[in-house]
């Protein structure tokens, strides 16, 4: 398990209808190397050996060179990331020691950037400017980050394909015909096309992980209350988590460390210390017990996903992991109970969208009207259909039997992950069930779409901190992703076994393909 | 459907009506999975109590950002249209 290419069988799978293509880029590969990661640059900045302004405009320009063709960002910011980095480098001048010196950072649309906008890519938000920096993004600022722009999104957040977004859809780096995976598709796709070393998501109910695994990068999840929410737009209050998307699993614990901490504006943080995951990188995974999620591995799995997953079962056993196979009975049940709790909190956030605060205001003298018609006309179909399922699920009459029996499932649930806890350390299965699909291959099947989350929603009910790791690429080249997720607050045996597994599977370190000169640029 | 969309103060068009039913009927159906899941006594959810902070007056984010956000001022005050008494359902 070395070559990070996975060994599909010749049984075809569904989602595969081309046979493979000689690599477009082979000629072209050596001549545009990735980016520097967060670890290398904060280091280089740190050491003077380069400027952050310097690094802020390669960002800028990589961003000016392969974005027209991806469509990753909503806005980039380019004066004011350059001011950014001119604070750093009088920062690092003046002697301070800072873990993110000169980074840029590519941040959701649905994060609190102060000077910029947050519209989550919706028209019901456009035009609103936050009165200062979420959380997340003021701790990412005190180290030294630099803020280059705002990447789109499924509106809301509410969607696996970035396709629901009100301005244009973003496309996948390693086949810009295909999703970049969602909602953060934007961050994800600036960071594997190399535009910067690492982005900001919020995740749901995969929409860090489902992203990252589609686009062949990092994306990690905390635990819930590791991450301050303030300045977060609102989607599902019990399961919404702040976390970053890197190029590597070092790159994402460095980013961790900085983003977690308690804070006195968001009450469901924890005051749990959150330890140091940076040190835990290289502890290895010997002895320790990992479980293969038995429920992912069923028949009618894709064909070319359950390989990956037994590739990374001989990937954890070579490096000295005690592999088993482990049961969380009511996973399979997980995507269910999430479309009526994640909808219901939605429809209760989304309320606060009445054309009164927020965004274009319809013109009407009757009040009950303005409500419903800067609303129709501000949301987009998906969020809509949202609102109006948990609004279904917390109506009079129907509260009982969806949201009360949903929230009971997911109690059993999460007793379900707490007794496998108690067998083994960190439990692995596949991050996405197909690799990317093609932009709108699902758009009129909502439901099809949802069961793309199938693997990351149990997590996301659960609390748990989970990671995709890129695992192999498909026969079509595009990649794949195995998710680790640990207890709640286990990051530290979480980042191990991350990088364990990293180091085992090799993935292949060059652009993607889509990123490459003549290979399909500027089709947005 | 028509109910639940005033309910979402949500107008749903004619035209999309029955596409919109199909596909909410659709994902309900799958959601009607849960009644196959055997209840224990027991597993009423756990909810942790938000915990309380102290009650303190601090700083706010000053009147500019707020203006800012603000689509028309009336004496120094963000003026929004009558939201009480308005709404017959």
């Amino acid at each position: 398990m070395t070559t990070g290419r996975s060994r599909a069988s010749s049984e075809g799978s569904s989602h595969d209808d081309h046979p493979p293509e000689p690599h477009p880029g082979s000629a072209g590969r050596a001549l545009k190397e990735k980016a520097a990661g967060v670890v290398s640059i904060a280091t280089d900045v740190s050491s003077g050996r380069r400027s952050a302004v310097e690094v802020t405009r390669e960002a800028l320009s990589r961003i000016a060179r392969s974005d027209p063709g991806i469509g990753a960002f909503l806005e980039v910011t380019e004066d004011q990331a350059l001011a950014e980095a001119r604070v750093a480098d009088a920062r690092v001048a003046a002697g301070e020691k800072l873990a993110l010196a000169g980074v840029p950072i590519a941040v959701k649309d649905n994060m609190w950037v102060a000077g910029r906008k947050a519209t989550c890519a919706s028209r019901i938000l456009e035009g609103f400017r936050p009165p200062g920096d979420a959380t997340a993004v003021a701790r990412l600022r005190r180290e030294g980050a630099v803020f280059v722009g705002r990447t789109n999104m499924d509106e809301f957040a509410m969607g696996s394909s970035t396709e629901n977004s009100a301005h244009h859809p973003t496309r996948n780096p390693w086949d810009t015909e295909r999703i970049p995976g969602g909602s953060s598709g934007g961050s994800a796709a600036a960071v594997s096309a190399g535009m910067v070393p690492a982005g900001l998501g919020s995740d749901t109910g995969g929409s860090i992980r489902q992203p990252a695994a589609c686009c062949g990068i990092i994306g990690f999840k905390p635990t819930y209350g590791r991450v301050s929410r303030y300045g977060l737009v609102a989607f599902a209050s019990s399961l919404d988590q702040i976390g970053p998307l890197a190029g590597n699993v070092a790159d994402a614990a460095r980013l961790y460390r900085v983003l977690a901490g308690e804070d006195p504006l968001d009450s469901t943080t924890s005051p749990e210390p959150a330890g140091n995951p940076e040190e835990a990188l290289e502890r290895g995974v010997a002895g320790l017990e990992v479980g293969f999620l038995a429920e992912a591995q069923v028949e009618g799995l894709d064909a070319e996903v359950a390989e990956n997953l037994a590739d990374a079962r001989r990937a954890f056993r070579d490096a000295g992991a005690r592999v088993r196979d482990i049961s969380v009975p009511r996973a399979p049940a997980a995507i269910a109970i999430y479309y009526v709790v994640a909808s219901a909190e939605a429809s209760s956030n989304l309320a606060r969208f009445d054309g009164v605060r927020y965004g274009p205001r319809a013109d009407d003298s009757n009040l009950l009207s303005l409500y419903v018609e800067s609303r129709t006309a501000g949301f987009g179909p998906e969020v809509k259909r949202r609102i109006l399922l948990g609004t279904f699920a917390l109506s009079a009459g129907y509260y009982d039997a969806y949201y009360g029996r949903a929230m009971r499932a997911r109690q059993l649930l999460l007793e379900d992950f707490e007794r496998a806890f108690g067998q083994v350390d960190v439990i692995v299965c596949p991050t996405i069930p197909t690799p990317a699909f093609r932009i709108g291959e699902k758009v009129d099947d909502p439901l099809t779409m949802y069961l793309s989350d199938v693997f990351t929603v149990p997590a996301s009910l659960a609390g748990l901190p989970a990671i995709s790791v890129p695992s192999g690429l498909s026969r079509g080249r595009l990649p794949l992703g195995i998710q680790i997720m640990a207890r709640r607050f286990g990051e530290e045996t979480l980042f191990a076994a991350a990088r364990a597994f990293e180091r085992a599977i090799d993935f292949p370190n060059d652009m993607p393909p889509g990123v490459l000169p003549g290979s399909g640029n500027g089709k947005r | 459907m028509r109910h639940v969309a005033a309910l979402a103060r949500l107008r749903v068009s004619e035209e999309d009506l029955p596409a919109l039913t199909h596909q909410l009927s659709r994902i309900v159906s799958y959601i009607d999975q849960l009644k196959e899941i055997r209840e224990e006594p027991r597993s009423e959810p756990r909810l942790s109590a938000t915990p309380l902070r102290e009650d303190l007056t601090l700083p706010g984010k000053g009147r500019e950002a707020l203006e800012e956000n603000s689509p028309r001022l009336l004496h120094d005050h963000g003026a929004v249209p009558r939201v009480v008494g308005g709404v017959k359902p």
